[in-house]
């Protein structure tokens, strides 16, 4: 794995923000293909470096490379399939049907002039179909539930038919049956497909056997390579008030 | 009611105020649900300082229209990206600048008169076939920028981040918007006037989200509410010799007020 170009290979990381360093020297690369889960707690950073790793947010310190590129030399965007964390909080008003958010994944990809082709119709539809929101269609997104929201908000994600899927607890607000089709969904994502999951999460329990390592971040980083290994990453997360008990109970009900 | 197209300037006047409508009103979908809408407001004032250069210095005053609210719409985008600079206040200090430095101007260069006037509320009489030209010319190019990047626009508005991490170029198409926005309220001007364009441009679509419809249909019903208002107001002002904009807007006014009435849950 060592060998292959890092998607994104960040360098000693820092944010501060008012004289508030929010986090501090964070340094790790993530390689094609790897499920990497990220936990810590509420103001913890992890939205900040999210946000960092996509050039929405500046870096105070340290650099951010993509495909071995910097940010604003990286071209190939579509590659990226994003699900902010405050997805679910747009303006009820807003004329947009689910199929019209839906399609907007394949708005960057399309040439000037020419409307959605065949394949963006395949590439929309299996979307919705992985996120049983098929039948919402023609509803207005406004008067969908936070959940359904949420659902249209990653499929819109997955129809841009990413290579790199970065999730910013993008299932809060799910309900239970979905939420496990939907780790189920990222797992076969990553397995058959190959794609590169970056997941925020605090349900880490549950996905503890699909994903390859752990980030933990509290204003610093700790970087579990093995998390299946979980005695360790324990007491790592633990120094960092994380609840990794959690993760520990989970793995002995399977 | 037909009798009125017999008169050269009122069909110089319904070309226009057609293209305005149409011009006003699909790009008012982008500047409202993109939260633009004190944009507008700004921008219309800084034409009107524009307008008062030309009457001035006796040029096409269109022409300097264009120029102004076009350097005060990168002004503000600038000022956005530059400093975040991005608040109410920026754009009221710079609308009230733009107006009173107008006054100024035209009072020193002894213009202030009734063309002045015409143009804060907008003039029939006023249309000359240079303008239908220039608005043609300068509208078709807006229209077809606004159409070939409406995938884009609508997107941005939606979600300018995600649109952004999706390889969409937001800042130059941030820019594009506001300059066509300039650009469309400068051509409006004569007909519609300086204090009243941004309400044709943002009403009517506020009116078709009351409808509560995807977006093409959205864009639709704000393009029927424009065109009716401007062809019902421009019919007014014609039989009652009232400035256009003020009867064009009251239309646009009253059909929001029906918008509300039918669609009240
Ligand atoms: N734009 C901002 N303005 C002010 N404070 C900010 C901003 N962005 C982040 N912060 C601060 O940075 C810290 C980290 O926030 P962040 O959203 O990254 O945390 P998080 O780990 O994602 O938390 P959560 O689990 O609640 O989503 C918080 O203390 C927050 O207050
Ligand atoms: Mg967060």
């Amino acid at each position: 794995m060592k060998f292959s170009v890092p998607i994104f290979d960040v360098k000693n990381l820092s944010f501060v923000l008012k004289e508030q360093t929010i986090l501090s020297n964070i340094s790790f690369e993530i390689f094609p293909s790897e499920y990497i889960a990220i936990i810590g707690p509420n103001g913890g950073g992890k939205t900040t470096l999210v946000r960092m790793l996509l050039g929405l947010e500046k870096p105070t310190n340290g650099e951010v490379k993509i495909y071995g590129k910097g940010l604003s030399h990286f071209n190939e965007w579509y590659k990226i399939g994003y699900v902010p964390q405050r997805a679910s909080l747009v303006d009820g008003s807003f004329p947009a049907t689910v199929l019209d958010i839906v399609n907007m994944g394949r708005t960057s990809q399309r040439r000037l002039f020419s409307t959605l082709s065949k394949s963006d119709r395949t590439f929309v539809h299996d979307a919705m179909q992985k996120m049983d929101i098929l039948d919402l269609a023609d509803k207005m997104v406004g008067t969908l539930s936070g959940g359904q929201r949420q659902r249209v908000m990653i499929a819109r994600a997955l129809a841009s038919n990413p290579k790199i899927l970065i999730l910013d607890e993008p299932n809060t607000g799910v309900d239970a049956a979905s939420q496990k089709n939907f780790y189920a969904l990222l797992r076969e994502l990553n397995k058959k497909d190959g794609i590169t999951i970056v997941f925020i999460t605090h349900d880490i329990g549950v996905i503890a056997d699909d994903i390859a390592r752990l980030f933990t971040i509290n204003q610093k980083a700790i970087i579990c390579n093995n998390p299946k290994q979980t005695l360790s990453c324990e007491e790592m997360s633990s120094l960092y008030g994380i609840d990794a008990h959690l993760l520990h109970n989970h793995r002995h009900e399977h | 009611m037909l009798e009125m197209f017999e008169y050269d300037f009122m069909q110089r006047a319904f070309i226009a105020g057609i293209i305005i409508a149409i011009l006003a009103s699909i790009s008012g979908t982008f500047v409202v649900l993109r939260r633009y809408s004190l944009i507008g407001e700004t921008l219309s004032h800084s034409a009107l300082l524009g307008v008062a250069v030309g009457l001035v210095a006796e040029f096409n005053p269109l022409w300097s229209a264009v120029l102004f609210a076009l350097f005060a719409a990168w002004l503000i985008e600038y000022l956005r990206s530059a400093f975040s600079l991005y608040s109410d206040a920026v754009l009221a200090i710079l609308l009230s600048g733009s107006l009173a430095s107008a006054v100024i101007i035209v009072s020193l260069g002894g213009a202030f008169n009734n063309s002045l006037f015409s143009y804060l509320f907008g003039s029939i009489l006023a249309v000359s076939s240079d303008d239908i030209v220039v608005i043609a010319v300068f509208g078709a190019i807006s229209l077809f920028l606004l159409l070939l990047f409406s995938k884009e626009f609508y997107f941005i508005a939606y979600d300018e981040e995600v649109a952004k991490t999706s390889g969409i170029k937001v800042d130059f198409l941030n820019l594009l918007l506001v300059s066509i926005v300039a650009i469309i309220i400068a051509l409006s001007i004569r007909v519609v006037g300086s204090l009243l364009i941004s309400a044709l441009m943002i009403i009517p679509t506020i009116a078709a989200l009351q409808f509560r419809v995807g977006f093409l249909k959205t864009v639709l019903i704000s393009l029927c509410i424009a065109l009716l208002s401007v062809f019902s107001g421009m019919t007014l002002s014609f039989h009652f010799s009232l400035p256009s904009g003020a009867t064009i807007v009251l239309c646009v006014l009253f059909i929001f007020i029906l918008s509300l009435v039918i669609n009240r849950r």
